[in-house]
């Protein structure tokens, strides 16, 4: 039996209370219809000659969504909004059924597996619109599959994800800023769900087995998580960073980089983390963030992305992707990374010499980390210094070119703007592109890499003394001993006026020899944070060149002409009249004239 | 204002004992069963139905079972296939979930049921929705009932509806 409830819209004429109109309803204005939604009814009291729209009007601000998205359905028939309920027959006591369309609307039954669960109606807490959320590779995704169970979730409520290909930083920052995107974000096994299945990222893995590893690890996504939850920061960080050169898509590509590189990033993440103890990874991202990002974006760094714990992952994940444009890739997205985890207190070198003194285990590897630390400084100095810079420029325009062929083979794997703006970047600017090559030369990487690496760069004809670089051991020498100095300095700072002439020599001192005014662009200002015990950072580059040399023969700081005179002469008095492929052939072979002589020989055709 | 177009709706029939349960009920549970019934709603030329696998949609007759054994004609509905959809993607949400299937009281029929009244307002033939009831009220029944309650039905060759394909 209906019993009119307060709810009624109208008073009987005849005045009587509610509770005495009749079941017939025929003098009640009144019908009580039951509206199913969903698995769910309720009851609704309105009056007979109710207008659809009016009953729509009340449903949708009962369920909280919009009006255009009710569909009633009664009898098999759609409500119009013009047509009256009792036009259409309902009476008391009668169903309708209400769907809610979601937004977006559903997919075609044969692309329902593509469906996004969250389109349902049925969430009426906001839909949920699909989102690239920037932690797969392709910037133009446009719809992602989502778990269902994740959004039955109680406490994911009204996100609002946009259906929409990122193209802008400002906008995926923006969306990063929204506190749920946030929680969705530290799910870690929803996130890995929702990497894997990704068609693109599935691709992905079929084309390299190692991506599927990152995901597996729980750090290294969990790493990735973090910062992405702080990509907003970096953002502003790189925004700071904007340097006078014409980086204006840095700022895309950066954010880009870690929006959406991340799963390959997260590689070299891995492998610089392989073996680690806690403390030493979060210093030597400052040592990249420090580095890297003084040589790509020169000036002040502020402040920066606390940089993500991390435990060391396991150690089998460290497989280098062998193939060049993949790396390439990773490179670029570690500069932004890095750059980000950099921490004010730690911009100077009381960051490198907390780095040593901190390291109590794995000393190699730490030098192998702080290799590119130096490394990358020196092409800088190296190209302005040699006579044959416009070689360089030349070779390494090749380089550019190969690099650019990679990498728009990766182009078309991600689909995205990085390598794009990446490759302008390195056009620009020849020296970084060195540094880059510099940087794939981490020991790091794998053997194989590393030969693939010292080939890569003969055959490109850049200089020797980068083909040097390559060489593993030599660049555990340089660290080797930088640290240790560093490591006087620090802990017997009344040694400093003895140590200091080798300090000069490393750059850790202003010098007093310190004339490279066209080092400018890479030198760091550090107004607040000279240590006065610690070293400042000035025309390093120069200085561990010298380094290299004076490693090669019994400390003495000569160029290498004067070092290889004796042998120069013995090349040219065996009839070797080209004097400076002598003394690269020297330079490469470290001295020794009878390899020299073999070098000479089939560089020229003998 | 034009006429808005009317979809047939039938509901497609199937007995999943192939004629066994008309045969062999009398003596094993002592009442006349015609058959063991599975139905499926046909709209929009796609048939949907619900199984353990929660509802899955596929070309009219193309599950194993083949070809219905009976075709009932539900009537007509002016839901579209978009809203129809939609419907059902709330269903699969909220009360047609696959885990929510059970042999008696929450199989394919009551799904069938369910939609054939959004769609049309009218029920499906009695003697299908009756069927649980049936067997249940027979000794036979009751003593199977444990065993009958933990099977799941799901008719290979639908495609899910609701959530990501190939994922559990």
């Amino acid at each position: 039996m209906p019993h009119v409830t307060a709810r009624t819209l109208r008073m009987a004429p005849s005045g009587c209370p509610m509770n005495l109109l009749s079941d017939k309803n025929i003098s009640s204005n009144v019908t009580r219809v039951t509206v199913k939604t969903s698995g769910k009814q309720q009851d609704f009291m309105v009056a007979d000659d109710t207008l659809v729209r009016q009953f729509k009007e009340k449903l949708s601000a009962h369920f909280k969504c919009e009006m255009d998205q009710l569909v009633l359905v009664f009898m098999g028939r759609l409500l119009r909004d013009h047509d009256t309920l009792s036009q259409r027959g309902i009476l008391d006591g009668h169903t309708i059924y209400l769907v809610i369309k979601s937004k977006h609307g559903p997919q075609s039954v044969t692309h329902s597996f593509r469906k996004l669960p969250c389109d349902e109606p049925d969430k009426r807490d906001g839909t949920i619109k699909g989102n690239s959320i920037g932690l797969h590779q392709p910037a133009s995704m446009s719809q992602t599959p989502l778990e269902p169970p994740f959004f039955v979730k109680p406490e994911m409520s009204k996100v609002n994800i946009q259906n929409l290909e990122v193209d802008s930083p400002g906008h995926m920052a923006q969306m990063l800023d929204n506190p749920s995107i946030q929680q969705l974000l530290s799910n870690m096994n929803l996130m890995r769900q929702f990497i894997s299945e990704l068609p693109e990222m599935q691709q992905l893995m079929q084309q390299n087995p190692e991506v599927s590893q990152i995901l597996d690890n729980s750090e290294i996504l969990w790493q990735t998580l973090e910062l992405a939850r702080n990509l907003a920061v970096i953002q502003e960080i790189m925004q700071i960073q904007q340097p006078s050169q014409s980086l204006e898509h840095s700022q895309n590509p950066q954010l880009h980089l870690g929006l959406e590189t991340i799963p390959s990033e997260d590689n070299v993440l891995s492998q610089s983390h392989a073996g680690f103890s806690d403390q030493i990874p979060n210093n030597l991202h400052d040592i990249f963030g420090n580095n890297l990002s003084k040589v790509l974006l020169p000036g002040k760094v502020p402040e920066h992305v606390q940089s993500p714990p991390s435990s060391p992952p396991s150690q089998e994940q460290r497989d280098p992707l062998p193939q060049l444009p993949t790396t390439r890739v990773i490179y670029t997205s570690s500069c932004g990374l890095s750059s980000a985890n950099t921490t004010p207190s730690r911009m100077n070198h009381t960051a490198k010499v907390n780095a040593a003194t901190a390291s109590t285990k794995d000393r190699s590897h730490k030098c192998a980390i702080q290799q590119p630390v130096e490394v990358p400084a020196l092409p800088s100095m190296i190209t302005q210094q040699e006579q044959t810079e416009s070689k360089d420029d030349i070779s390494l325009s090749d380089s550019d070119q190969r690099l650019e062929d990679d990498l728009q083979l990766l182009d078309e794997q991600t689909n995205s703007q990085i390598t794009r703006n990446v490759m302008q970047l390195l056009m620009s600017d020849p020296c970084l592109a060195a540094h880059m090559m510099l940087f794939m030369s981490m020991p790091q990487l794998s053997e194989q890499w590393r030969q693939h690496m010292s080939t890569f760069l003969q055959q490109t004809q850049l200089s020797d003394l980068l083909v040097t670089l390559a060489n593993p051991k030599a660049l555990q020498a340089i660290l080797q001993i930088e640290q240790g100095l560093q490591l006087l300095a620090t802990e017997t700072p009344v040694l400093l006026p003895w140590v200091a002439p080798y300090l000069w020599g490393l750059g850790w001192l202003p010098g007093p020899s310190c004339n490279f005014s066209d080092m400018a662009p890479w030198s760091w200002d550090v107004p607040d944070m000279i240590d006065p015990k610690g070293p400042e950072f000035c025309h390093k580059s120069e200085a561990v060149l010298q380094m290299l040399h004076s490693e090669d023969s019994a400390h003495s700081l000569q160029a290498p002409e004067i070092r290889f005179s004796r042998q120069m002469e013995s090349l040219q008095a065996m009839g070797f009249g080209n004097h400076h492929a002598n003394l690269q052939a020297l330079i490469a072979t470290e001295g020794d004239t009878s390899a020299a002589l073999w070098k000479l020989k089939r560089s020229q055709g003998f | 204002m034009e006429p808005p177009n009317l979809y047939p709706v039938k509901l497609y029939v199937y007995d999943l004992s192939k004629g066994l349960a008309r045969r062999l009920s009398p003596i094993m549970l002592g009442k006349q069963l015609e058959g063991i019934w599975h139905t499926s709603i046909v709209v929009h030329k796609d048939e949907f139905f619900f199984g353990s696998g929660g509802i899955s949609s596929c070309p009219p007759g193309g599950t194993l079972l083949g070809p219905p054994d009976s075709v009932v004609d539900v009537g007509s509905t002016e839901v579209t296939e978009e809203i129809f959809l939609e419907y059902l993607s709330s269903l699969g949400e909220s009360l047609f979930r696959g885990e929510a299937y059970n042999l008696f009281e929450h199989n394919c029929n009551t799904f069938s049921n369910e939609v054939a009244q959004f769609l049309t307002g009218r029920k499906i033939p009695s003697y299908i929705t009756d069927l649980p009831s049936e067997v249940l009220s027979t000794p036979f029944g009751q003593a199977l009932r444990p065993l009958l309650d933990s099977i799941q039905i799901q008719p290979p060759g639908g495609n899910n509806i609701g959530r990501a394909n190939g994922q559990s």
